[in-house]
Formats: C-alpha cells, structure tokens, sequence
C-alpha cells in the first residue's frame, strides 16, 4: 500500500483496524484495567495506584509525570498512590492508554511522533483557559490526539509516512487521510478514545477540529499549529488568529511556546519512559 | 471494553417461544429504541425499526425505513461509517442522531449479524447531555467560586492538578504584580522565592493527601520586591478527576515589619541605634559556652555628668551618639557594641584572649579621646575601661558583665582614661568583696548590725548630755568588721537606705528602753550619723516614721552628718536639714573642718552644732590648738554649740573646756557600750 493517490478507494481495512484496538487491551491487561478503574465513578487514588502498581513500567512513568516539571512537584512524589493524587485519574487513564497502544514503543511510531504530540499537549494546556478548557483535560486530550496516527502509521508505515510528508498543513493532512483512509487520524482517535471509554466531552474536541464554530475545536487547531512551530522546522506558519477564532493573537504564540519548549521534553520522558 | 452479546449467543439456547416474547416487548412501545441496519447495494440502510426507536426518531416508521445510516449519524464522515457498522465486532460511540427534532446526542451500539451485512443498532439518548450538564455543572461550580473569590480581597488559588493553578483571583495577581495568565499551571511557582518553594511544595503535597497546613513563604513580585506570606492550603477533592488544594495567601509583610520594629525598639536603644541591655543578655546568654573565649568591655564615659550639667542634655545626648558611631567604627566585624544604661557601652568579643582584648580596649580609648565640639565647645572624651576575658571562674555570661563592671570601676578608681584588665587577683578580690556585700544584706535583713553608743558629756560639768549611736557589725566567720569597710560597702552596693533605717529604727527604741529602766538618769538623747545617700528627701519621713513607732521626742534626737556630704549637693542638703529642724530634731555637722565648706553658706544651714574633727583634737597635744581654735570659735559667734571628738586625755578635755567646746566625746570620758553597758554607765553617775 505505497501508492497514494486522492481519490483512491481507502487504503486500509478500517474494520480490521479497529478490531485491531480490541485485541490490543489483552497484549498489556493492567493497563487495560487501569483504564477501567479510572472511568469508574467510586475511583480512588488508593485502588488506581493499586491496580497500576502490577505494572512497573507503567508505574515508573506515572510517578516520573508525577515528579515532571509540568506538575512543579519538585521530586516530592514518592509513592504511587500520591503520585496518581498529583497527576490526576484522567492522566493516569492517558498513560495506560498510551501502554495500551503500543504508543510508547517509539519505534513503530511516526519519525518525531512524541516530540509532536508532547507540543501539541503542552500547547493545549497552557492554552486550554483562554478557550474556556481544563488545561489538565487539554494535556491528556493531546497526548492523544494522534493515537489514530500511530494507528494508521502501523497498519500502513510507508503510505503513512508518504502521506505525512505530501501534506504538511494540519487541514491538509487531514484531507489527505480521509482520501486514503476514509477517515481522518483525528477521528481515528475519538473513536479509538471513545471505544475506551473516554468521556464523550474530553473526546469531542476530536470530532470538531473541522468546525469553525466550535471554540473546542479551535484549541486543538491552535495547538497543532504551536506544536507544528515548535517541532517542525519546515513548517510554514498559520496565522493562529483565525485558526483560534480570535481567542489568541501572534502576539500570544512567543509566551506559549516558551511553555511548551521548557516542559516538552520533561513530558516526553516521563510518557514514553526513556 | 464495552461488549455485547451477538445475535448468535445467547439466543441460541432459548427456545422460539421466549424469542418470541422477547422480540414482542423489544419491538413495542415500551421498549428500546432498536433499528435494523442492512447494506442495500452500496449503502447501509435502515430497513426496520421498533416502535422505540420511531417514537424517538419521531418520523414515521415508513420514513424510517430505507433511510441511510449515514443519514441517521450525520457526524461520520462518507468513509466513518465502518467505525460504526463493524463486520465482526459490536461497537459504541457517542455522537448526535438526526431525529425530527433536530440532532440528540446519543450512545449508539451497533451489533453485527453474523453474515456481516447486518447490524442491530441501539439507540440511548442523553448520554452526552448528561455528559454536559455534568461538565456544565462543574463549570457552573467552578465560575462560582471564581465569582465569589475574583474581587474578595483575599489572595486566592484554586489548583488543577499537583502544583498546577485552575484559577487566581485579582487579589492574588496584584500580590504577585503579574497577570493571571503569568501564574496559572505552575507560573505561580515562580513567584515563590527559591529557598521557600520546598517547603510550599511541602505543604501543598500534605494538602494533595488530604491535610490541611499553612507554611510561611516570600513571594517575589514581578518588580522584584519581596512580600512575607502565610499560605494556607486546603484539601479538596472532585470525583472522577481527583485531589486538588484550596490556597488563601495572606500578606504578612507589614505585620511582620511591626514586629520586627517592636523587637528592634524592645532591643535597641532609640538614642545611638545600638543594642540595649537586653540584647545583650541574650547575645552573652546564646554564645556562652564553659571553655569559650568570650571577652566583654565596659565602658564608662568620664566626666559625662559635667557635659550635661554644664551643656545641657542635648549636648549630652550628642556625645553618647557620637561615642557610639566611635565605638562601631573601632571595633573588628562581628564584635557587639551595646549601651548597658546613661553613659556606659559594653562591647562583646569572640575568640580573642586577654591582649587581643586589651589591645581593642586601647584602641577604643584613643578613638574616643579624639576631641568632639559639643554645643560650640571642644570637648575630648574619654572613658575608663574595664576588661574581662572569660575565665573558668565564670559560670555565666551575667559573671562576665558583672568582672568587667567590676574592672571599669577599678579603672576609674585609678584616674580617668584608663583601662583596667580584671586579672585572676583583681577578679578575687571582687568576688569576696560581693560576697561580703551579701552577707552585709543579709545580716541587714536579720538586725544582726548592732549598735554601740558612746557618751557626750557637757564639757562644763561632765554630765550625760546625748550618746552617739555607732554601728557594729560581727562577721560570723571574719569576725567583727570596721564600720569604715561596711558603711563603705554599703554606699557602694545600694545598702545604705536599709542600713541607716536600721540604725535610726534601733538608736530611738533604745532611748525609749533607757527611759524605761533609767528615767531621769536615761540619755537625753542620740545622735544618729546619715550618709550623704540619704538626703534623698526621705529621710524627713523616715526620722517621722521612726520616732512615732517608738514614742519617741523629737528632741531626743540629733541627725549627724558629715560635712563632705553636706557640701555633695548642698542645697538638697539644706533642705532636708531644715525639715529635720522643723520637726525639733537637732542636727549636727559631723568631722568639721575636713571638708571644704564655705564659710558664708554655713552661716544659712540649719545647724546646731558642729562637731570638731578628731585630728584637730589631736592636734592640741602637739602643740597646734589653732585649728580647734578656729572651729570653736566660729561656732560660738554662729551661735552653735561644739562637740569636739576623740577625746584621748584629761588634759585634752580640759584644754577643750578651755578653748570654749560645748560637750566632749572620746575614750578618757567614756569608751562605745552595747546598750546594756551604756545604762550601767548611766545609772552609775
């Protein structure tokens, strides 16, 4: 599947691909049951941390985003119990959803994936209050947000890639997949995320990035295009005026890119566990 | 993982009749809102529906069917409907369903038939709307206490996650002199002075787990300018997000700046800016240590009293300042200058042994003797120093202060500008000498002090004209001590009051106990000596006091007192004389002649007699009468009478009766008795 052309029927099995989803919950079971115990409404740090205990690795990288810059805990995370207090049940569920993916296995990811979507997480957080978002819900959201892209880049690594770098633009891009794939990598995810149990309002931004009313919407395109500014060099800037719906000005941009280059790789470490 | 049960499982095992109940409240009116989906040529389509779902739908049920899937979830993109109607798996997703009445978010549940081109869909309405109202509802919290803490006056956070900021209020951002964009997540961390963060990192952990705390912090204000807080933190806790903290910061910077001028006024001295007494207990009290080499000096300004007597206090208050900047200056770094009290300064050093100490206090000495101009006039101060260097013998830091007090006093004793170290003799002396001074007070405190009397006769006839009460004091383990030693010790260390109280309370009951036994034989009266330290203006009032305790005349009394204390403050002094003689007690001037008195102001004390001094008597036996002369003859023409003292020999008294002295004193007429032997003598005449 290396030919890409638009209009071309879809290039992979999107049914065979979501049952691929399904089969993955049974490859990392602990982290499967993070993800249940977090959804659930009597969920406790107690019986989170309990659960997620099982799983060193997982644990390792709960406790070491519980002690990143992001948090500001200084180190003084030295249980996991507390360190699931710190980083929140909807972070924890982030993490296990990443294990679960196989997401934090860099190399059957997109060249630059983590670097990408750490930016675009950070820049959804430190944005999330001027579009009336949880800067905390913004973070997990973009952490992610590109699930489907990791989806997609495994059952299609060369088309993917091919693809990726034909169509730079975030807008594009997303054109490009619907053309190949029949569905975009955004969507991929909220249907991924919402197969998991995700709350439909965490997972809705997903769904409305194409809206141009929608001030959820308007977050995640604003943080695609800071997170593009950040990590890719050949990006060719959008004005963030209009992709924000006004909501952030170029003026703002310098100040959250700081934000973002100063905890970036902080986040990268602790979600991927280098 | 949500999974459902597929057409083929359950089913399978029941029998036609209970699918056909089922099937029957499934399909009704009562039941699900459940649609059958089939792939008719290339497009999924609806192709039956239970009257759930045509009543949710609110179509009817021949619209219903043969209508697009695509149509029904408008949401899914042409290519998304896959994620929907999956072949081999069921599938739920949350997303608007077209109905008449508009888009209702829903839960659909898609169940594949085992051939692959069939689904069951179920559709549950309001889940998101719930989802909504849920976020809605939090958000609606959230912009409450937003509202409710945006213009309260105090500073307030709200977290989001571990250390990370949701919200500030306006009090908090003008505290921190940023914006709030500058201190949401975790920018407000950097407002918090580095060497405090821990311990608010600290607090706010505690808080995450559930406790409440408080820690104080400085805050660093976007101009630079540090404010002192007290951060309290709150637990609070949302479910299905998890622990978050309640911040109120409350700004301690002016309260604390009170304080510490409270504690700078309570420690230092308003004048000169250096620390006081007290500071300098607790600098001694913190630092002392037994084997330690600590060294302490005491200053005393020499001549200080001359200042301001003569150039006003003003002048005065010039000097101790201009002592003090001295003093500062000359000392090494870490060395403390304090003013223990008028005109004294104590400077405190560490680390330094006797010559090191020495050496500083000389320089101190030239430094201050460098000449000053105080109100127009050249004026070269100088002080005595006393120095002590921390010793064995010290057991405290009080021990310490009181040698080199000790020290200073020996220094001035030896003249002005001087500086005396209190070495392990001098350091000896001054200790038996305190402890003299306490068995003195405490022998006060028990009447031990007694007195003995001896007679004054009239020079004419030889009869008892008064007895002169004079104090003795036996040491239990020194044996008895001079009256020059202890009446001295007593004037230098405060005990004079009590000590002359004593005698004057004892000489007036024991008058009375003479008249008692002797009548008419009793003495006419006795004379108590006062010290210059008791023309206090209480003695009036003691005398008064005594004399009524007892019964006693005041004429039975005469108040002796030197004439070197007369002449200390002779106008007080007059004035306390005359309300002895307004009261009829006598008074009498004691040593005459040895001091320096003027001759015109003697002439306007109020006086009765003058008592010649004892040197003068014995003078007469060396063939020098002129002085005892002189004495007895200005008394006469004053019109006072003359006891003439130390009368050693018959030919002394009758040179004496000669020369015109009124009443004599002195061991040839008779030598001090205890009150009992007095009355003896008494009687037997």
């Amino acid at each position: 599947m290396t030919a890409l052309s638009l209009g071309a029927p879809p290039a992979v099995d999107l049914d065979r691909l979501l049952a691929g989803i399904d089969t993955l919950a049974a490859q990392r079971p602990v982290a499967a049951q993070v993800v249940a115990v977090a959804n659930a409404e009597d969920a406790s740090a107690r019986t989170l941390a309990g659960v997620l205990a099982a799983d060193v690795a997982l644990a390792g990288r709960v406790m070491k985003l519980a002690n990143s810059a992001y948090f500001g805990m200084s180190g003084r995370a030295t249980t996991l119990q507390f360190a699931v207090t710190v980083v929140g049940f909807t972070a924890v569920r982030t993490m296990a959803t990443v294990a679960l993916t196989c997401l934090d296995d860099e190399s059957q990811l997109p060249e630059g994936f983590w670097e990408s979507t750490t930016a675009v997480a950070l820049a959804a957080s430190a944005l999330a209050p001027r579009f009336g978002a949880r800067s905390q819900d913004a973070l997990c959201l973009g952490l992610l947000s590109q699930v489907g892209v990791a989806l997609l880049h495994a059952d299609d690594q060369a088309g993917y890639r091919e693809l990726a770098a034909a169509h730079r633009p975030f807008a594009a891009r997303r054109a490009a997949e619907v053309g190949r794939y029949g569905i975009s990598a955004l969507r991929l995810s909220a249907v991924a995320l919402g197969q998991w149990g995700f709350p439909p309002a965490m997972v809705a931004p997903l769904t409305a990035v194409d809206d141009p009313t929608s001030a959820d919407g308007a977050l995640l395109r604003v943080a695609f295009e800071v997170g593009a500014r950040c990590t890719d060099p050949e990006h060719t800037p959008e004005p963030v005026q209009r992709l924000g719906r006004g909501l952030l000005g170029e003026e703002g941009v310098a100040a959250v890119l700081e934000q973002v280059r100063e905890a970036a790789d902080d986040l990268r470490r602790a979600v991927v566990g280098d | 993982m949500p999974a459902s049960p597929t057409a083929a499982g359950p089913a399978g095992s029941v029998s036609p009749e209970v699918l056909a109940a089922v099937f029957s409240v499934a399909a009704g009116d009562e039941g699900p809102a459940l649609l059958v989906a089939e792939t008719v040529g290339d497009t999924p389509r609806v192709t039956w529906a239970s009257e759930g779902a045509v009543r949710l739908l609110g179509s009817d049920a021949e619209d219903v069917r043969g209508l697009p899937v695509a149509d029904l979830v408008p949401t899914l993109g042409a290519g998304e409907l896959a994620v929907l109607l999956r072949r081999e798996r069921a599938s739920r997703l949350a997303l608007p369903v077209r109905t008449a009445g508009g888009l209702l978010d829903a839960v659909v549940r898609s169940a594949p038939a085992p051939s692959g081109t069939a689904w069951t869909l179920t559709v549950v309405p309001g889940d998101g709307a719930a989802d909504r109202v849920s976020r809605a509802t939090a958000d609606a919290a959230e912009r409450r206490f937003a509202t409710l803490t945006e213009r309260s006056p105090i500073p307030t956070l709200l977290s989001e996650q571990g250390m990370r900021l949701a919200h500030v209020n306006d009090a908090f951002c003008r505290l921190a002199g940023r914006p709030a964009g500058d201190l949401l997540g975790t920018g407000w961390t950097r407002t918090v002075h580095a060497d405090d963060l821990g311990a608010v990192v600290e607090v706010v952990a505690a808080a995450l787990q559930g406790e409440d705390g408080e820690v104080r912090a400085r805050l660093v204000r976007a101009d630079g300018a540090e404010r002192a807080t007290v951060l309290r933190f709150g637990h609070v806790f949302t479910p299905g997000v998890g622990s978050g903290f309640l911040g109120t910061i409350e700004d301690v910077t002016d309260r604390l700046a009170f304080e510490a001028r409270l504690a700078h006024q309570a420690s230092h001295d308003p004048l000169t800016g250096l620390p006081n007494r007290t500071l300098l207990d607790q600098h001694l009290t913190t630092r002392f240590s037994a084997g330690g080499r600590l060294a302490c000096l005491f200053l005393d300004l020499d001549d200080f009293k001359v200042v301001n007597d003569s150039l006003g206090h003003e002048a005065g208050d010039e000097l101790l300042v201009e002592v003090a900047g001295r003093l500062r200056a000359t000392v090494r770094p870490g060395d403390l200058v304090t003013r223990f009290g008028g005109d004294e300064f104590v400077v405190v050093c560490e680390d330094v042994d006797e010559a090191d100490a020495a050496a500083l206090a000389e320089r101190i000495v030239a430094a201050l003797a460098v000449p000053v101009h105080l109100a127009g006039v050249r004026f070269r101060p100088h002080a005595s120093v006393g120095v002590t260097v921390q010793a064995p013998e010290h057991a405290d830091a009080a021990d310490l202060v009181r040698d080199c007090d000790i020290a200073m006093y020996q220094a001035k004793a030896g003249g002005k500008g001087r500086v005396r170290v209190l070495d392990r003799s001098g350091r000896a002396e001054a200790r038996d000498k305190l402890r003299l001074v306490a068995d003195l007070r405490d022998a006060i405190e028990r009447r031990a002090i007694t007195l003995h009397y001896q007679p004054i006769v009239l020079a004419a006839d030889g009869s008892l004209e008064a007895v002169e009460a004079l104090a003795r004091w036996t040491h239990p383990e020194r044996g008895p001590i001079s009256p020059e030693v202890f009446v001295g010790l007593a004037e230098e260390s405060g005990l004079v009051g009590p000590l002359g109280l004593l005698v004057l309370d004892e000489a007036c009951r024991q008058v009375v106990a003479w008249d008692r036994q002797l009548g008419a034989a009793a003495p006419p009266r006795v004379n108590v000596n006062v010290s210059a330290l008791q023309l206090d203006g209480g003695l009036q009032a003691e005398v008064v006091s005594a004399l009524r305790r007892h019964g006693l005349a005041p004429a039975r009394l005469s108040i002796e007192i030197t004439e070197s204390a007369l002449m200390t403050d002779p106008a007080a002094a007059r004035g306390v004389l005359q309300e002895l003689r307004d009261l009829g007690v006598a008074v009498a001037i004691d040593d005459f002649g040895t001091g320096y008195s003027s001759l015109a102001y003697l002439r306007h004390l109020p006086v009765d007699c003058l008592k010649v001094d004892r040197s003068f008597v014995a003078e007469l036996a060396e063939g020098h009468p002129q002085i005892a002369t002189a004495v007895i003859a200005l008394a006469r023409s004053l019109g006072l009478s003359t006891v003439a003292e130390g009368v050693a020999t018959p030919a002394q008294a009758a040179a004496l009766t000669g020369l015109g002295a009124t009443y004599l004193q002195g061991f040839s007429l008779a030598v001090p008795m205890d009150g009992a032997a007095t009355a003896a003598w008494a009687g037997a005449r």
